[in-house]
This record gives C-alpha cells, structure tokens and sequence, in this order.
C-alpha cells in the first residue's frame, strides 16, 4: 500500500515538476498556458488517487475519500474553463504570440471581420 | 507516514520556484496563470498535510481555496476581456 | 433570458443535493445506516432554493437527458477508460518537451470542424480538448459553409449559390502544429475524443 501511494504522488511530484519547468522556459504567453495544464492535471490526479489509497487503506476514514474524489472531479471541471478564458482575454487584450508561429488562423479571421 | 511531509515540502519548493514567474512574467496573463498554479501547488501540500495529520477539515479548506483560485482566475480573464 | 421551468429546477435540485451528500459526509452516514435527518433536510431545502436562482443559468437544453442509465453508463465509460489514456499521452508528451531541449515547439492556431450537435456535447468537447495538455480551445464560432459541388455554370447563366449549412468550427491552439490542414488537424486532436463525446450525445 505505501509502495502504491509513494509511487502516485512521486508520478504527480515528477509532473508537476515538468510544469514549472515549461513555464520558466516557454518562449511566449501562450505556450505558458500549455504547461500550466500539465501541473493542474496530472500533478493534481496523482496526489488525489494516491492520498484517496492512503485514506482508505492506511487511515479507515471513508469520508476522506469522497471529499478527495470531489476534490479532483472539481479540479477536472473547473481547470479548462478558466483556461479558455484566460487565454481568449489575453488574446483579446492584446498579448500576441510570438512572430514564429506556423500558422495564425485566429488572428487572420478576426483581421477580416474588422 | 512522514514522507508525507517531504512530498509536501517538495510541493511547497515548486511554488515558491514559480514565484519567480509571477515577479518577472511580462504580461498579465502570464501573471495570473502563474499564480493560478501556485495556489493549485498549495492546495496539493494542504492535502498531504491533512492526510498526514489525519484530519479532513483541511479537506474542505483545500476546497475552499480551490474555489477561490478558480473565481479570481476567471474574474481576471473577464476583466482582460474588458467585460466587467 | 427566458424562465426557468420546473423539471430545470428539479434537475438543478438533484445535482446540488448528491453534491451536498458528498461533501457533508451525510452519503457515509446513509451506508452505514445512521442518517443524520436533520442534515438531509437541510440540504434538500437548501438545494432546492439554489435550484429556484440558478436552473436557468445552468439547464438549457431537455433537463433530464443525463438521468438516462445508459447515457449515464457511456458518460461514465467516457471518462474512465477513453479520456484518462489521451491525458496521459498528451501529458507525457507536453512534459518531455518542457525538459527535453532538444526537442522543437512550433505553436499555432488551427481552425477545426466539429460535428457535435448539442450545446453541452460541443462544451464538454471543448473543455477535453483543454484539458488535455498542449491543446487550448480559444474560441468556437458558427458559419455557414456550401454543401455539395459546385455544378459548372452554363454559358449566359449566373452561377446558383450553393446551399449552406451551420458548421460550428473550433479555434486551437496548439503547441506542435503537425498539419495545417482542418480533416488531418482535427483527427490528430479529437478523433477519439470526438467518438466518446457523439456517443453520449447525439
């Protein structure tokens, strides 16, 4: 049961690790975003499922669990929205992505409706 | 279980590693995600603290701030949009 | 903004209710076999007085579509089995491409055709689509595109404008463009996740 629980969070810890990372060293706004998702997923997940073991084999409290499960469902369903709209006002305040991206449709139809 | 503890810490260090994101991200979305997944670091070392404790009020604090993070970061979002 | 009715409020009601089992610990207490009545009461009559403000912010469509078991079945098999396997290929890739040096980011932002119908079919694709890492969904539009081809003209005749019809297309960002054109994009982004999605939905 330890060995379960160790693994799961040292997964979440390496994730969220990889996040930071990606933040320090992305080159623009939006690629930033991109790696923020990677901490508020997986680094989440792991410590929910793992802790969510702990609870229920090591510490016999069942109602642990459920607050935890709620905990990552919410996580799950509130992330990708504060997300999109992060990202579209950022784009709509005028953070532009950096010059070398491949290729720009968003920018190019909202240049038309203008 | 005390490695609890020490994934915690580890949790704590990588806050405190994004910080530097926050102080010196150029624009203000940069800031907000920035600081958006610092408060998701906290919560993960407030869930192992409490599982470590055995307590599950720290549970619904964890949710608390989970709800809070989630306001402040779509209340940014909108106000960049210029809606609110 | 039209009113709300009352299987919207009932629905709404239900919702809140299982959530305030969940976290007030009263569902624990109910398999065990000791209910605490007063804490019940007092989440039903809570939950139904939430229901009454917020239904009609949160139902749009037929209330009672999720409350189908096998829709329900397909939800659930839809986010244990199909969508946890895209999170962990897109998160293992995002993560070694923020280690890694060596290997390339090119961003950019495709325009991607989507064919989910309902309302809460194209938000909840869209929401997998960003909560997968290295994918953001920016915006979701609807335009009208020509169906069919386009029949040659004949000599001293006007072309006839083509039938259209409503198309919803996404806006992505993505942080490793494989291919700019729309079929291949989107097959590369949500082809599993699309399935899952028209399966519980349509």
């Amino acid at each position: 049961m330890r060995i379960v629980v160790d693994v799961l969070i040292v997964i979440s810890i390496f994730f969220a690790f990889a996040g930071v990372v990606g933040m320090l060293r992305m080159p623009d706004s939006f690629t930033r975003m991109q790696s923020s998702t990677n901490i508020a997923t997986m680094g989440v997940l792991g410590v929910i499922l793992g802790g969510a073991v702990y609870a229920a084999l090591g510490l016999h409290e069942p109602v642990m669990v459920v607050k935890l499960l709620v905990l990552g469902v919410f996580y799950i369903i509130t992330n990708p929205i504060s997300g999109h709209a992060i990202c579209r006002g950022a784009y709509k305040h005028g953070v532009r992505p950096k010059e070398e991206m491949k290729c720009h449709k968003y920018g190019e139809d909202m240049v038309e409706e203008k | 279980m005390s490695e609890l503890l020490f994934f915690a810490v580890c949790f704590i260090v990588l806050a405190l590693c994004l910080f530097i994101r926050v102080i010196l991200g150029p624009s203000v979305a940069d800031r907000a995600v920035a600081a958006d997944s610092v408060d998701i670091l906290c919560d993960m070392a407030l869930i192992l603290f409490a599982l470590h404790s055995g307590r599950s009020i720290f549970l619904d604090i964890a949710l608390i701030t989970a709800v809070l993070g989630f306001v402040g970061s779509t209340l940014v979002a909108r106000y960049l949009e210029g809606r609110l | 903004m039209k009113k709300a009715s009352i299987p919207a409020v009932i629905s709404t009601a239900l919702i809140c209710f299982i959530f305030w089992l969940l976290i007030s610990g009263g569902l624990v207490a109910l398999c065990q076999g000791a209910p605490d009545v007063r804490n019940l009461v007092v989440g039903l009559l809570v939950s139904v007085f939430v229901g009454l403000f917020s239904a009609r912010f949160f139902i749009h469509e037929s209330p009672f579509y999720l409350w189908n078991p096998a829709k329900l079945l397909q939800l659930l098999f839809y986010c244990i089995c199909i969508f946890p396997i895209e999170l962990i290929k897109a998160n293992l890739d995002v993560a070694l491409r923020a280690l890694n040096p060596v290997l390339p980011i090119n961003p950019g932002i495709v325009k991607v055709p989507v064919d989910v119908q309902s309302e809460y079919g194209q938000a909840m694709l869209a929401n997998s689509i960003t909560l997968t890492p290295g994918t953001i969904t920016m915006d979701i539009v609807e335009e009208e595109v020509p169906v069919g081809e386009a029949s040659p003209a004949k000599e001293g005749e006007e072309a006839a404008p083509l039938p259209t019809k409503p198309q919803t297309f996404y806006y992505i960002h993505w942080i490793n463009v494989a291919s700019e054109d729309p079929k291949e994009a989107g097959d590369a982004i949500k082809g599993t996740l699309e399935k899952g999605v028209r399966r519980i939905f349509d």
